[in-house]
């Protein structure tokens, strides 16, 4: 560590070698600590800068460069002869060409409602469940909750099968027997047939958050609410809901991104690639790929005008974002 | 403005009863204090009127509403609390407005009412702070203010106090029962802090184990309490008691006899009874205190001395053996040790034999097994006979 590595040597200890001088100096020496610190921070932050920002990088060096020189394979820098990701030609026209091609803004459309009814859906029952898991004794508390876990396990494909089927409109029969329940509407290629799987597939986690932040709510709270004039759930709306704002945001966001990148369900669900049957934007981006060509600058390009909205969504709830991923407590 | 009358209120949780066949009548405009040990069920008695907790049996009515199975908004009560629960992400303005604007009342309405309650509790200029930038005392002001803002019919104070430091306590003591005059609303105050109860209410409302023991002004609690649990509970330091048993024309304990007519007692001579007597009732015989009805004189040596300031408790060992005996049976050494509280001004040391006298006239009799009380104050006796009495070493009780 260059920015540390101290060369004056005390007179007392001259016989040790370059190591324990400076590693005497950084234990007797706050100021040097002080150094030392803020360079492993600073070699830390790069760290995970680059590891989180390469990957864009090479989105948008994808997209800016001709597709016919990404098939070339050939990512050698010019002069020193290493490969690496750079731009080959400077082609920003792909990001027109994505909404020529395949109406993107339709499919990002289409992601954003699901995500947004989706996460709506998810914060409103959870609370409730969260309020009862976190505020409430009773009964079976503790096997209702294992039995959250539990679902929450289950491998989303195990459900997919009996969804689609069911979905498709076709009566619901117990198995072996035969006998017919009921028969369900017709939901592929509508909202419906995914926002349902996916409420119920991000809802245990959001049900895990809220109880935490629920449960930590001090009871004289809720009760100076309810003595105040509210009802039991106006109080889990008015006071503890507000109050664990950092909760709720995180239960949004992790919701909110997770449909949002959604493709497994929803490429089932919407029968054909259009935006007319719901598919969202995960669809889109793989339609630039058809039989005989893959427009690698096009995907690349679509996938960084998909990123655009969650982009914006994080930068706006950032602040508590990181709180409620860190703190979380609550002073009275 | 209203009653508050609890019928035969029972709370039973899975293991233990909470509160228990509970009868109590609080008149309009009245200030009860409930007090008890922790877990004598007083906040889970104020929690059933506030309607937080549904008890299990029993009627509580507020004026002439019955109000057992109402919500607690509907109860037109408002409460207090101990952790003062202010919602933090609201500013005192809205802290206060908070259950108005729930009520959906005009605007004019509550900017007047908001700006009424913070006059009265005096928290004018402060509307637009946020509760954390508030100081303690402060802070409890806004949950008075938010509790008196929407008018109610009866206040619920559960250990308002508590969370403040000992100078403030005082202060908003003196301004609680300045409240309590000018808005002249029920208030019924819970604390484990006798001082609290003694001085601000109309009658204090002695609780334990869930089971109300007596509600009387404080005064009565203090001198003619109802049985040995409110005897022990009222008063600070706590009354002295001493077994003893019942004898014909008097009672006799282990270090004292006290002469008087039995017959009044209505129980037979043989039955063991508790003498409690309170340490300001127990005199040096050479400070020749003015006491009507003194008993005979008692031979102790001091213990320990606790100067107090404005009084000296001074710990009397009644065997004749001093402090260092004390690690021996902890209730032998209670049972010969009694407390009294001297003027400051006393000359007494460590160690020292001294002999005093009991105020006959403030000698509290209890039934042990029951604890109900039997007597307060033994001042049967002739002149002549008590004259005699006092006349007399205290050698003649061995």
């Amino acid at each position: 560590m260059a920015t540390t590595t101290e060369s004056r040597s005390d007179s007392t200890d001259s016989d040790d070698g370059v190591l324990a001088r400076w590693t005497q100096g950084v234990i007797g020496d706050d100021e040097k600590r002080a150094r030392l610190y803020r360079a492993l921070f600073y070699v830390a932050s790069a760290f995970f800068l680059v590891t989180t920002l390469f990957p864009f990088y090479w989105l948008l060096v994808l997209a800016i460069t001709p597709n016919s020189s990404i098939l070339t394979g050939d990512w050698s820098l010019p002069v020193v002869g290493i490969e690496f990701p750079h731009p080959q030609g400077f082609n920003p026209e792909a990001f027109v060409d994505v909404f020529q091609q395949v109406p993107l803004h339709l499919h990002v459309f289409n992601s954003f409602v699901l995500a947004t009814a989706t996460t709506i859906i998810v914060l409103l029952i959870a609370s409730l469940a969260g309020y009862v898991f976190g505020r409430l004794e009773f009964p079976g508390k503790g096997p209702l909750m294992l039995a959250v876990l539990m679902i929450s396990y289950f491998p989303p494909a195990a459900f997919l099968i009996p969804l689609f089927d069911a979905f498709l409109g076709n009566a619901v029969v117990i198995p072996f027997l035969g006998i017919e329940l009921f028969q369900p509407p017709r939901l592929v290629n509508t909202p419906g047939s995914m926002i349902l799987p996916f409420s119920a597939l991000f809802m245990p986690l959001a049900i895990f958050i809220l109880t935490t932040f629920y449960s930590q709510i001090p009871d004289g709270l809720e009760d100076a609410a309810r003595v105040e004039g509210t009802t039991r759930l106006g109080a889990l709306f008015r006071v503890i809901m507000p109050l664990s704002a950092p909760g709720v945001a995180t239960a949004a966001v992790l919701t909110f991104i997770s449909v949002y990148n959604e493709y497994f369900f929803s490429s089932i669900m919407a029968l054909e690639n259009v935006p007319e049957n719901w598919s969202p934007l995960v669809g889109a981006i793989l339609s630039y790929q058809d039989q005989y060509t893959t427009d690698f600058n096009l995907m690349a390009a679509a996938s960084i005008v998909g990123v655009i909205p969650i982009l914006i969504l994080v930068i706006v709830a950032q602040e508590r974002i990181v709180s409620g991923l860190t703190a979380g407590g609550l002073k009275e | 403005m209203a009653r508050v009358s609890l019928n035969n209120v029972t709370k039973r949780y899975e293991d233990v009863v909470a509160v228990d066949e509970m009868n109590l009548d609080i008149k309009d405009g009245e200030f009860v204090c409930f007090v008890g040990p922790s877990g004598c069920g007083k906040s889970t008695t104020m929690e059933t009127i506030a309607g937080l907790t549904k008890p299990t049996e029993g009627t509580i009515r507020i004026g002439e509403t019955d109000v057992t199975n109402l919500p607690p908004k509907d109860r037109g009560v408002s409460m207090v609390f101990q952790n003062i629960a202010l919602f933090p992400h609201m500013d005192v303005y809205e802290n206060i407005s908070f259950g108005l604007r729930l009520r959906k009342y005009d605007q004019d309405e509550i900017d007047r009412r908001v700006e009424d309650a913070s006059e009265i509790v005096q928290l004018q200029g402060m509307l637009d702070r946020e509760p954390n930038e508030l100081s303690g005392g402060q802070q409890q002001r806004v949950a008075i203010a938010r509790a008196i803002v929407r008018d109610p019919d009866v206040f619920l104070m559960d250990e308002p106090l508590a969370n403040l430091d000992a100078k403030l306590r005082v202060h908003m003591r003196t301004e609680l029962q300045r409240l309590h005059k000018q808005l002249d609303t029920t208030i019924i105050y819970v604390t484990h802090d006798q001082a609290e109860a003694m001085t601000m209410s109309d009658r204090i409302a002695v609780l334990n184990a869930g089971q109300l023991q007596q509600i009387d002004p404080p005064l009565t609690c203090y001198n003619e309490p109802a049985n040995l649990f409110v005897a022990g509970f009222i008063g600070s330091p706590s009354m002295n008691f001493t077994e003893g048993e019942l004898v014909d024309g008097g009672i006799t304990t282990k270090h004292f006899d006290i002469e008087f007519d039995t017959a009044e007692l209505g129980v037979d001579p043989g039955h063991e009874i508790t003498a409690g007597v309170r340490p300001e009732d127990i005199h040096l015989t050479r400070n020749d205190d003015d006491i009507d009805h003194s008993s005979e004189v008692i031979e102790a040596t001091t213990d320990v001395l606790e100067p107090m300031g404005d009084e000296i408790f001074v710990y009397l060992s009644l065997d004749g053996t001093s402090g260092s005996s004390m690690t021996s049976d902890e209730a032998a050494s209670a049972a010969n040790q009694l407390l009294m509280s001297v003027d400051p001004d006393t000359e007494i040391d460590e160690d020292e034999s001294i002999s005093v006298v009991l105020d006959r006239s403030k000698i509290h009799l209890f039934d042990t097994a029951s604890g109900d009380a039997l007597a307060h104050g033994v001042v049967d006796l002739s002149e002549a006979e008590r004259t005699k009495a006092a006349a007399e070493s205290g050698g003649q009780r061995e």
